[in-house]
């Protein structure tokens, strides 16, 4: 399948969005809620492109978009330059103070209506990549509730959530680090939850939670050893190395 | 039809609520007690549109119609109308453009003027009873499609009739239904959106109400064209009455063998289920109804693949708004080219409107599309309540635009209200007088929308609520010139950048108010003035010494004892005392009081 970006002919795969294929061939479109693995969203809307059709051009979210054979696809229209400086404004107003958000209002050079401020600065943007972490997982603790401005992420009722597992992908994979999870000696409370931590069996360091090592291992069907990430790569390096040694 | 006596006691929503069901017992037991040789019919109706001049009483063949009927009248009219065949002029229908009074309402201005087709036997037939509905020709499409027409010969007829979606976006019905056949994978699904959520529109509810089984008709029509076995009937959650009588009018089809298996015995399966709406105004958008009904929040999703391939479950789907499965029946009855002598060009046949707000005639019409907005306010709606000056009408529901008076003349149509930067919408019409606030309106609407966002899109949430935040500053006085800019550049992004309908359309109420009205926002931001006297803090009310004659009756209303001045003699609001709730302003009989700027402090 052929597809023009900016007037480049690319080769694209059946099934891929447009923000895949530019990804690809590295054209750049900004994506604030999109991440390799996870459907689009399309909920920020920085991701906005023009297409054209016959005649009619029109904006479409590239995360969601399909490929078609013949696309015609503009990234950085002054149209959509203009809106993605308008979505980081709007993001700032409601985030001022989030460190992520002041700077993509720098990198996007952005003149901020004072006025409009908001008082009370929320991290959250809202852009739903901690809500599809935890589907992906199979857990689907946390989603997203409420509409309008009053939309937050939360757990049911904002309760402590009896499907959370305290794994903290949420949190990871937050841009803003909007989720707050912290950590004492031995727990982790993470969405009114506190959970008990578990050690590396080589380390000794405590690197996850009982909950999440037993929804492993009802997952897998089997016992997991606790050994942390770390330890784990450096016994598959250690293997590595000996592998190798016996070839040479 | 009978020739028998009938007496139509209206039950319509509004009716109801003015005790229309007492009058219709009260008609009942005093009947069936009473010596009469032969005894009318008591028939319970949908709504007849009049709805502020409720509860409606109707009698056939002879054709009176009485209005604001009370329980208590009811032995009076039975004595009189019904034994010795008098009119009662007392409640009868004024009509305000003629200045007459009107036995038949037929003859009234607000009825002549109006064509009804989706609304045909509203008002005419009880709800609940199936037969009614069949005596009117109801179910005669369905016959003749059945026995007569093949499904392509269906599809062919919708297309061919042009009829266009009535649920807002006016999308081709026939192109949509002709698609959704074309595609191979069952099941399919056909979707009734009786959402409705637009504030103050009452459009489906009274035909889901008032005339169910058009619309059941309407949609096993549409499931023979495309080959659909199952429908559902998305119906607002607060519409009780509306789910009830739907209920009953598919409990009847089943029984009369319309739904179920092998209908009318030719092979087609096809039922219907209702679903209770999720109660928020993006739940009408067809994929987040979709989603809803799916048992997901209801989100809207990228409609980059179209729901008459993927829709509910992914199936290949067909989802009509209420009344355009209203049309469906007689446009196959009556045929295409019937529908197109109707309406104009490219917007045939007719639309319902509710007509609410400042105008004296309210309640539900159905014009043939084309018919000016003047028409509609002037001559059916009988003008302005208190010939107050008008100001703007907002069309399309909450994100719609208001049109002045120098586009009164504009046609009530798709594409020419889309060109003004208004809408169609599901077809709420709203009428202003010099009394609202332009910017107050803007507001209204944006802290509507603000509120009733899925909260998807940044664009919809953030940048309405950024509106919001301008027009609310302006309306307190703390505006500048430069936020109209800001204001403006926002629109763009808004309806640019969001994902579904509401975002895209939300600029309309703020684009049309500035570009009309900008006069009146300048004086809110430059001279801290409403010149409606609407925005408490740019308002405050003056006594023109001339006009005044000393009556006395603004320093009886004032609440608060702000005015003084002695009989026959000027008087004074003390503006430190005044709290500008304006009842001086409505109740002065010589026009004396006058509105002035805000007493301001920043
Ligand atoms: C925010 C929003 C709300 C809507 N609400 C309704 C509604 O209440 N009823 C309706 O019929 N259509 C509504 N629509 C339009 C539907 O998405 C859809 O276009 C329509 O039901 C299709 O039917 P039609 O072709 O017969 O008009 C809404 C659209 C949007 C964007
Ligand atoms: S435009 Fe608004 S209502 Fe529509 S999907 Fe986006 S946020 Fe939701």
């Amino acid at each position: 399948m052929k597809v023009e970006i900016n007037g480049k002919m690319l080769n694209a795969n059946e099934g891929e969005t447009i923000l895949e294929l530019a990804k690809r061939n590295d054209i750049n479109i900004p994506s604030l809620c999109h991440k390799k693995g996870f459907d689009g969203l399309g909920r920020c809307r920085m991701c906005l492109v023009e297409i054209k059709e016959g005649h009619r051009t029109k904006l479409v979210s590239s995360c969601v978009y399909p490929v078609k054979d013949e696309l015609k696809v503009q990234t950085h229209t002054d149209e959509i330059i203009k809106i993605r400086k308008d979505i980081v404004m709007l993001m700032y107003l409601k985030s001022p103070k989030n460190k992520y958000v002041q700077k993509l209002a720098e990198e996007y050079e952005i003149m901020i209506p004072e006025k409009y401020v908001q008082k009370i600065s929320d991290d959250c943007i809202l852009c739903g990549l901690c809500v599809e972490a935890c589907r992906e997982l199979g857990t689907s603790a946390i989603s997203m509730v409420n509409r309008g401005t009053g939309k937050k992420v939360s757990t049911p009722y904002d309760d402590e959530s009896k499907d959370c597992i305290g794994c903290g992908s949420c949190a990871e994979v937050c841009p803003t680090n909007a989720i707050t999870m912290t950590e004492n000696e031995n727990t982790r409370t993470i969405w009114n939850r506190t959970f008990e931590l578990v050690s590396c069996e080589i380390c000794g360091k405590n690197y996850t939670t009982l909950e999440t090592l037993k929804y492993s291992e009802n997952l897998l069907g089997q016992k997991i050893e606790c050994i942390c990430d770390e330890c784990k790569k450096k016994i598959t390096a250690a293997t590595f190395k000996e592998s190798f040694k016996n070839i040479y | 039809m009978s020739s028998q006596r009938q007496i139509l006691v209206c039950c319509g929503t509004g009716c109801l609520a003015n005790n229309s069901y007492e009058v219709y017992l009260k008609f009942k037991d005093l009947i069936s007690n009473k010596e009469i040789q032969i005894k009318p019919i008591i028939k319970p109706t949908g709504c007849n549109g009049l709805c502020e001049k409720g509860p409606v009483v109707k009698i056939l063949p002879d054709n009176i119609s009485y209005f604001k009927v009370k329980a208590e009248d009811v032995e009076e009219i039975i004595e009189e109308t019904i034994v010795k065949g008098k009119i009662i002029d007392r409640l009868l229908y004024f009509d305000t453009n003629t200045k007459n009074k009107i036995t038949d309402h037929k003859n009234a201005t607000f009825y002549k003027n109006q064509h009804k087709i989706a609304i045909r036997n509203i008002g005419e037939i009880d709800p609940s009873k199936i037969e009614d509905y069949i005596e009117r020709d109801g179910y005669a499409a369905l016959k003749k499609v059945l026995f007569t027409m093949k499904p392509e010969e269906v599809l062919e007829q919708v297309d061919k009739s042009n009829l266009r979606g009535r649920g807002g976006g006016g999308f081709p019905t026939g192109l949509k239904w002709k698609t959704c056949a074309k595609y191979n994978h069952y099941p399919k699904y056909v979707i009734c959106n009786g959402d409705e959520g637009d504030p103050g529109a009452f459009m489906d509810r009274s035909i889901m109400e008032g005339d169910p089984n058009t619309v059941i008709e309407g949609m096993i029509i549409c499931a023979y064209a495309i080959g659909a076995n199952q429908g559902y009937l998305y119906i607002r959650d607060e519409y009780e009455l509306a789910r009830k009588n739907m209920q009953i009018a598919i409990n009847s089809a089943r029984e009369y063998g319309y739904l179920g298996k092998n209908i009318l015995g030719r092979g087609l399966n096809f039922d219907l289920e209702i679903v209770r709406g999720g109660g928020a105004f993006v739940c009408g958008e067809s994929s987040a109804l979709m989603a809803s009904i799916q048992g997901k929040v209801g989100e809207p999703r990228a409609k980059y693949i179209r729901s008459v391939e993927r829709g509910l479950w992914d199936q290949p789907t067909i989802l009509n708004n209420v009344e355009t499965w209203a049309n469906i029946p007689p446009i196959i009855s009556y045929g295409p080219d019937w529908f197109k002598e109707i309406g104009i060009k490219n917007n045939f046949g007719t639309k319902v409107f509710s007509l609410v707000g400042k105008v004296k005639n309210t309640g539900l019409v159905e014009v043939p599309m084309g018919s000016s907005l003047r028409s509609l306010v002037f001559e059916i709606g009988g003008g302005v309540i208190k010939d107050k000056k008008f100001k703007a009408v907002q069309t399309g529901g909450p994100s719609g635009g208001c049109i002045p008076k120098e586009h009164l003349d504009i046609s009530l149509d798709f594409d020419s209200l889309n060109e003004i930067g208004s809408m169609m919408g599901s077809g709420g019409v709203i009428v202003m007088d010099e009394n609202t606030c332009m910017v107050e309106v803007a507001r209204y609407y944006m802290e509507f929308l603000s509120e009733e966002s899925c909260g998807k899109c940044t664009t919809c949430r953030e940048g309405i609520k950024l509106m919001l935040d301008i027009l609310t500053n302006i309306t307190k006085g703390n505006g500048k010139e430069e936020d109209l800019d800001l204001l403006l550049g926002i629109c763009d992004t808004v309806e640019k950048g969001s994902l579904c309908g509401l975002g895209q359309t939300a600029p309309n109420p703020v684009r049309t108010t500035i570009k009309f009205f900008r006069d009146e926002y300048l004086e809110h931001i430059n001279n801290h003035k409403c010149p409606a006297g609407v925005c408490k803090n740019l308002t405050s009310y003056q006594i023109n010494s001339e006009a005044c004659i000393g009556c006395g009756i603004c320093k009886k209303k004032c609440p608060v004892d702000a005015i003084t001045g002695e009989n026959k003699k000027l008087h004074v609001i003390h503006q430190d005392i005044c709290i500008t709730c304006g009842e001086c302003y409505e109740n002065c009989p010589t026009n004396a009081i006058e509105i002035g700027g805000g007493i301001f402090e920043s």
